[in-house]
């Protein structure tokens, strides 16, 4: 048998990497492919196709020190893709439910989605499962908006109290922090059930999401 | 290379397929959930997966041959072809044979014995001339017409004694009108029965018409005429036995059944009509006086009268002619009745099967038809057509062979449409048709109850379509319905127009037969509608058994439809089908995807969290899925492009949901599957071939048949197929990262020992094959995707959608796969860094050992190199290149960063020099050990390992070379300098021969300490180092007052010898300092310039030739550098003294 071939290959740098499964879920249209990609490759498409199923893409994330490498699966929102995409929730870390601000029905859906992604993720019983809800579209005249930061914090309350940000895939806006904040809400959480943690992974507790006050990056939710 | 990989492999899988024998251990796999994957893989293979409980289902069978499950089913047994087609309904029998029998009844049967008795005798030709071959033929003859020897003596006399008749007269039976009624039921059963006066006995009679007032005949008789002008013709009308009726006295003889029956009644008919013993009651006579009639012959209707009745009986109308030969209408009567005769004897004699009566008559009867038909100078045409209709008519009772009414058909053909048959011949002729058309559409109706592998019904069947395909080249007569209602209930058509399109009716009878075989298989499938599961598994069934018999329609029938009539009969069955699926399965499907739970196993394969109620469901849904759509393939192939049949294109997508749900299945499955895998590895290589063991190869086997899932699911959406391609390659590295973690988990402990002095860990075999088969897991990922037919899938999304996003898809599907092949590259890697690990402790163990030894110089590092030695050349042995210099790397990193704490741990103690020469001689051997011939790839930490080699060399060196190291810094310093900020030095130097000469110019801009702001600045020249030019005075200058740019202009010139001059590193310093007549001179700055700057000339060039140098003064700053570390921490008296000296030269920070 001839030698494997790793050249030409980048191999990651193994095992210091925590590897975190993250899905992006909410209304078609509402830009989680944007969002996606400007997380990835920090560029904007005016004119993207609707996702087809799913879409991957995979970056690492630095955070307290820690790098972290989030692998994201971008799902399709448009109904008729519906058992396209519930096969990719299975064994994920993190939830991103999004909605665009000049869009209501999206908001008003975000139920639906939460409710579907706990469905169909074989989510541990009685676990809080580290969720993000995501306002896209910041950047539209507050003529266009349709849900107030406010509206949205005030759904976050009710529902579990997930951390909640609005952003802006077009204009860059706090997409970065979005990401951060769900990894730092997962270590949170990932701390709080105590796992044992194996090698040299930073104590987390040390890390606990600030508070912070301003509506644009409005962090609410797991404060206890 | 790893497509040679994957051949391999798939080779092996064939391979173990070719011997259809399983070893024990793929059993125990399997043993682990039931054959799950084989039977996913194979379901099809076994029609009842659950009556299997055996379960030796084989890994990959690809195609199985179609005739195993052809015989599988028709779940009744079929008694042969006869009973098959006869089995038919049994209501337009009935009312066949009523007229089968009133026909015969009229019958002249002693008239027609002594015509034919009298042709024997009279016999042309050579086929029976000699007087004792004519024996036979009237015994055959006798017992073809029943008589008794009385009756055939006295006939033969008759016979014998017969001239040729002169003149014959020829009447044509036509109708009769307004008949007094004699039944109790106010009609009759009205037959004539006709005689000339001058021989009573003489009798010919008409058949009997049925309940009717106003008969239609239409017969024919030729009657011989001795004396036309005495003789009266006598027409009489009676009412056939009115005490019992035609339809009680078939009651009677019901009983009896077939040409028994028939026998049975011919025989009383035939005595009835020679004794004239009969109770029939005459409605009328009519008589006609001969030499009234005109020679051309006369049309007329009679009235009919009765003694002791004035009234009008009824009317009958006549046609009469006369001829010298017998009338043609006579003749081929005769010879039907003749033919009839004959048959029906045929076929008591010869006992021959329904349906299998092929035409031939026995050598006597094809004499007897012969001399009839040649002396009665019938046509062909009217041969053939007196077969078709007397074949007609018997086949209503004892079906005969469909070839033969094919046959006899051909030859009619042409004469009908080119019409050189009278209109009365047609109208037989169609009648005739209307007997056999029933059982034509009742064969292909019951078709399935043929044994369809048989020839000779499959000839049956093509006879039926030539018949059904020739007839329907004809035109009936108008006002033919060749399709009444009351015998074709099951057509769809219009009741009440007269129907003849028989394409239409065998649409019909098509289709009808379709939806009858449908409704058989669900009354004979039935279930309870719960459990869902048992539900499901009765769809399944039906499913199949409709596809099965597609599929022979296929095989066996849509040919010769094809071919005999044009007409697609699997198609039509299919549409008859697939809406009927369509009907029955898809509520059921949507609702049982509706109710679908995804699995529950998330945390922990194998831990039985699942459901197994769902796993069930969802197998059985596959199940189903894989049936319906290889009957959809079928329609598919029949109807390529017809948009018509909606289930070929769109049944997937009932099943949509389900897709999920069996994604999920197969990979709990083949978790499950893993883990035990990894369990029953004894991890020794399968052969001595190769570096990995069991569970790898079951790994890949367990991926192949997730590709034989993907395959067999063939899902047909190709947005669908790209997402679960995505989803399936996620899985494959879900698998192999559980795969890697297993194995992980298994080698955990092994290769560590313990004794009273030291804990150990030697790298074992098992640890290396762990890595290879984990590896050899990741090099399959590729190759494995490849066979899901990525391309094919994106080339369709390219057409479906657009290039730019089937791009964007293969971009994904790309970095999905890439993801796979890192994660589980990494978690190699995971496994190699255990390794490390844990041959760390004993690596620093032995270097530390060796380094306490170290001052004894010899050998101290035997013991490390001994360790490494083993470990490695059982890594080397094992591991693949790219795995073992992988280790390698990591083995070198741990070892150089302990290296490095020995070597920065002794700095703080101190050691002598000799300490840390011999630790870097250490370090170089160390370096060519793991860097054999392996330059290129030093990547790994070059940066602690310079760091190390510096230090070691520092710290080897005595203090002197330090010294000079640290001189040597000091210019490179100055030579990176930006700007003079001490001031400058100009000079001019150069060699001559054994001469330094020395010009020293002048200074500017220099920074004095003092408070002042001014000082008296003098240059000093020293050579270094100096351990090296202690036989030379240092030059100074002279000291210049107060100034900042004093200008020296001062030469010097300095012997050296010549090893002085070429010393490699050899310096010049010079210093500016401030003289201080009261305490030490103050230090102003320092410039370096090594000899090989300097100028070689010869004694010609002149000193003030020489460019001038201007050198930027410095002081030292890097007090923290190694350099001058390493001479801090020296104890040494010149150390002690040059640090002294040096110190004061930094400027306080
Ligand atoms: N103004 C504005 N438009 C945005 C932003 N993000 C995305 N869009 C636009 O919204 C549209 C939809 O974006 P996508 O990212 O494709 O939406 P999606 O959520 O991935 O939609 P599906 O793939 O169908 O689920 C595109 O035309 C984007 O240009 C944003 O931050 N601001
Ligand atoms: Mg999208």
């Amino acid at each position: 048998m001839a030698a494997p071939n790793f050249q030409g290959r980048h191999m990651r740098q193994p095992s210091k990497n925590t590897l975190l499964k993250v899905v992006i879920l909410g209304d078609g249209g509402v830009g989680k492919s944007c969002l996606m990609n400007r997380f990835v490759s920090n560029h904007f498409d005016e004119h993207s196709f609707h996702t087809i199923g799913v879409e991957f893409l995979n970056k690492d994330i630095e955070i307290n020190g820690e790098v972290y490498t989030l692998q994201i699966w971008d799902t399709a929102g448009q109904e008729r893709f519906k058992s396209l995409r519930t096969p990719f929730y299975r064994g994920s870390d993190i939830c991103l439910l999004t909605y665009a601000v000049d869009d209501r029905t999206s908001f008003r859906n975000l139920a639906l989605w939460r409710n579907e992604f706990l469905y169909y993720a074989d989510v541990k019983e009685g676990m809080t499962f580290p969720f993000l809800v995501v306002g896209n579209k910041v950047d539209v005249s507050s003529e266009q908006r349709e849900v107030s930061c406010e509206e949205a914090r005030a759904w976050c309350m009710e529902n579990g109290n997930p951390p909640h940000v609005e952003t802006s895939a077009k204009d860059a806006t706090n997409v970065e922090q979005a990401f951060s904040l769900a990894v730092e809400s997962w270590a949170h959480l990932e701390a709080k059930l105590d796992r044992p943690y194996i090698g040299d992974t930073v104590d987390l507790r040390r890390q606990q999401p600030e508070q912070r006050s301003s509506c644009c990056l409005s962090v609410g939710g797991n404060t206890e | 290379m790893e497509e040679d990989m994957w051949r391999q492999f798939y080779e092996k899988v064939k391979e173990s397929e070719s011997k259809k024998e399983k070893t024990e251990h793929d059993i125990r796999i399997q043993e682990l959930d039931g054959g799950f994957f084989e039977k996913f893989g194979t379901l099809l293979k076994e029609q009842h997966a659950h009556q299997e409980t055996g379960g030796m289902a084989l890994v990959c069978e690809e195609e199985q041959p179609e005739n195993v499950e052809l015989e599988l089913e028709v779940p009744e047994e079929s008694g042969g072809v006869g009973m098959a087609l006869q089995d038919s309904d049994s209501e337009p029998e009935e009312s066949d044979k009523h007229e089968f029998i009133t026909d015969a009844m009229g019958w002249n049967i002693e008239e027609l014995y002594s015509e034919v008795l009298y042709e024997i005798l009279h016999i042309v030709g050579c086929d029976a001339s000699a007087e004792e071959e004519r024996t036979p033929l009237f015994c055959y003859l006798q017992e073809t017409f029943k008589l008794d020897h009385e009756k055939h003596n006295h006939l033969l006399e008759m016979a014998r004694a017969k001239e040729a008749p002169n003149i014959l007269l020829n009447v044509e039976i036509i109708e009769a009108k307004d008949l007094k009624p004699k039944d109790a039921n106010g009609l009759s059963d009205p037959f004539c029965t006709l005689f000339l006066t001058s021989s009573v006995a003489h009798r010919y009679n008409t058949s009997v018409k049925q309940e009717t007032l106003s008969p239609v005949w239409e017969e024919h008789f030729s009657l011989p005429v001795e004396n036309p002008a005495d003789d009266v013709l006598c027409v009489e009308v009676w009412d056939f036995d009115p005490a019992e009726t035609v339809r009680e006295k078939m009651m009677k003889i019901g009983a009896v059944k077939g040409v028994k029956g028939l026998r049975k009644l011919m025989k009383e008919i035939a005595v009835t009509a020679s004794t004239g013993k009969h109770d029939n009651e005459l409605v009328g006579s009519a008589t006609l006086p001969l030499k009234n009639i005109p020679a051309s012959g006369q049309t007329l209707w009679c009235s009919l009268e009765k003694k002791g009745k004035s009234k009008k009986q009824g009317d009958v109308k006549i046609r009469l002619s006369f001829s010298s030969e017998k009338n043609s209408h006579v003749a081929s009567q005769e010879h039907r009745h003749l033919l009839r005769l004959m048959l029906l004897h045929e076929l008591e004699n010869s006992k021959v099967e329904p349906y299998q009566w092929d035409g031939k008559f026995s050598q006597s009867a094809e004499i007897i038809l012969t001399q009839h038909l040649v002396q009665c100078g019938l046509s062909k045409v009217a041969v053939t057509l007196a077969k078709w209709i007397e074949f007609a008519s018997v086949h209503v009772d004892h079906p005969l062979s469909f070839i033969i009414f094919s046959i006899l058909l051909q030859k009619l053909v042409k004469p009908l449409q080119k019409g050189f048959v009278t209109e009365e011949e047609e109208k037989l002729f169609w009648e005739a048709a209307k007997k056999i058309l029933p059982s034509c559409f009742n064969g292909i109706r019951k078709i399935r109850k043929l044994t369809h592998s048989d020839k000779s019904t499959l000839h049956q069947l093509s006879g039926i379509l030539s018949i059904l395909s020739q007839l329907s080249t004809l035109h009936p007569p108008e006002g033919t319905d060749l399709f009444p209602p009351s015998i074709y209930g099951w057509l769809t058509v219009n009741e009440d127009e007269p129907n003849c399109d028989i394409r239409a009716t065998l649409y019909d009878a098509v289709t009808q037969g379709a939806e009858d075989w449908f409704s058989h298989i669900l009354e004979n499938n039935k279930t309870t509608d719960s459990p869902e599961e048992a539900y499901l598994n009765h769809l399944i069934q039906v499913t199949q058994l409709v596809r099965t018999d597609l599929q022979r329609a296929i095989e066996f029938h849509d040919k010769i439809f094809q071919q005999s009539f044009n007409f697609p009969y699997a198609k039509t069955l299919y549409k008859v089908y697939e809406s009927k699926v369509a009907e029955l399965v898809e509520p059921v499907v949507t609702e049982v995807c509706k109710s679908l739970k995804p699995l529950k196993f998330n945390h922990g394969a194998g831990d039985g969290i699942y459901d197994n109620d769902r796993l069930l469901m969802g197998t059985t849904l596959f199940e189903l899925y894989l049936i319906v759509q290889r009957f959809a393939v079928l329609g598919t192939g029949l109807c390529p492009v017809d948009s018509e049949i909606f289930l070929s294109h769109n049944f997937h997508l009932w099943f949509h949901a389900g897709v999920a749900q069996w994604l999920d299945i197969a990979l709990y499955k083949a978790l499950q599957r893993i883990k035990k895998a990894v369990e029953i590895d004894h991890l020794v290589p399968v052969d001595s071939s190769v570096k990995y063991s069991s569970s790898a190869v079951d790994t890949l086997a367990i991926f192949y048949q997730i590709k034989i899932f993907w395959k067999q699911l063939a899902w047909p959406d190709v947005e669908g197929s790209y997402t679960f391609v995505a989803k399936i390659i996620d899985d494959i590295c879900r698998c192999s990262v559980f795969y890697a973690d297993q194995m992980s988990e298994k080698v955990e402990g092994m290769g560590e020992s313990q004794n009273v002095y030291e804990k150990k860990f030697e790298v074992t075999n098992e640890w290396c094959l762990a890595i290879n088969n984990i590896d050899y897991v990741r090099q399959s990922i590729q190759a494995f995707v490849g066979e899901l037919g990525m391309e094919e899938i994106v080339t369709s999304l390219a057409n479906f959608r657009s290039q730019t996003e089937a791009d964007h898809c293969q971009r994904t599907l790309q970095l999905v796969i890439d993801n796979a092949v890192d994660t589980v590259g990494n978690k190699i890697l995971e496994l190699l860094e255990k390794v490390a690990e844990k041959m760390a402790p004993a690596i620093n163990r032995f270097l530390l050992e060796g380094a306490e030894l170290l001052q004894q110089e010899n050998n101290c590092m035997d013991r490390l190199m001994k360790y490494l030695d083993d470990n490695l050349l059982t890594l080397h042995s094992h591991l693949n290149t790219d795995n073992f210099s992988r280790i390698l790397a990591i083995i070198w990193e741990n070892l150089s960063h302990t290296m490095y704490e020995l070597v920065e741990s002794n700095l703080e103690r101190k050691r002598p020099p000799t300490f840390f020469l011999n630790l870097h001689e250490t370090l170089k051997i160390l370096v060519g050990f793991f860097k054999q011939g392996d330059e290129k790839n030093d990547t790994n930490n070059p940066a602690i390992l310079e760091q190390m080699e510096h230090l070691l060399q520092l710290y080897g060196m005595e203090t002197w070379e330090l010294i000079h190291q640290y001189h040597l810094e000091r210019r490179e310093e100055q030579m990176a300098m930006e700007a003079a900020t001490h001031g400058l030095l100009t000079v001019r130097m150069q060699f001559v021969e054994d001469l330094l000469r020395i010009e020293v110019l002048n200074a500017r801009n220099l920074h004095p300490m003092d408070t002042n702001g001014s000082c008296d600045p003098y240059v000093k020249i020293h050579l270094l180092p100096e351990e090296k030019f202690t036989t030379i005075t240092k030059p100074r200058t002279k000291t210049h007052k107060k100034t900042m740019f004093p200008l020296y202009d001062e030469y010097f010139t300095l012997h050296l010898t010549s090893e002085q001059q070429e010393l490699e590193n050899g310096l010049i310093m010079f210093t500016v300092k401030d003289q201080d007549f009261l305490g030490t001179n103050e230090f102003l700055g320092e410039a370096f310039v090594a000899f090989s700057d300097v100028p070689k000339t010869d004694m010609t060039t002149g000193l003030e030739q020489m460019a001038q140098v201007h050198l930027k003064l410095s002081r030292p700053t890097r007090q923290d550098s190694e350099v001058y570390r390493a001479l801090e921490s020296r104890h040494d008296k010149l150390a002690r003294d040059f640090i002294k000296k040096e110190k004061p030269k930094f400027l306080p920070s």
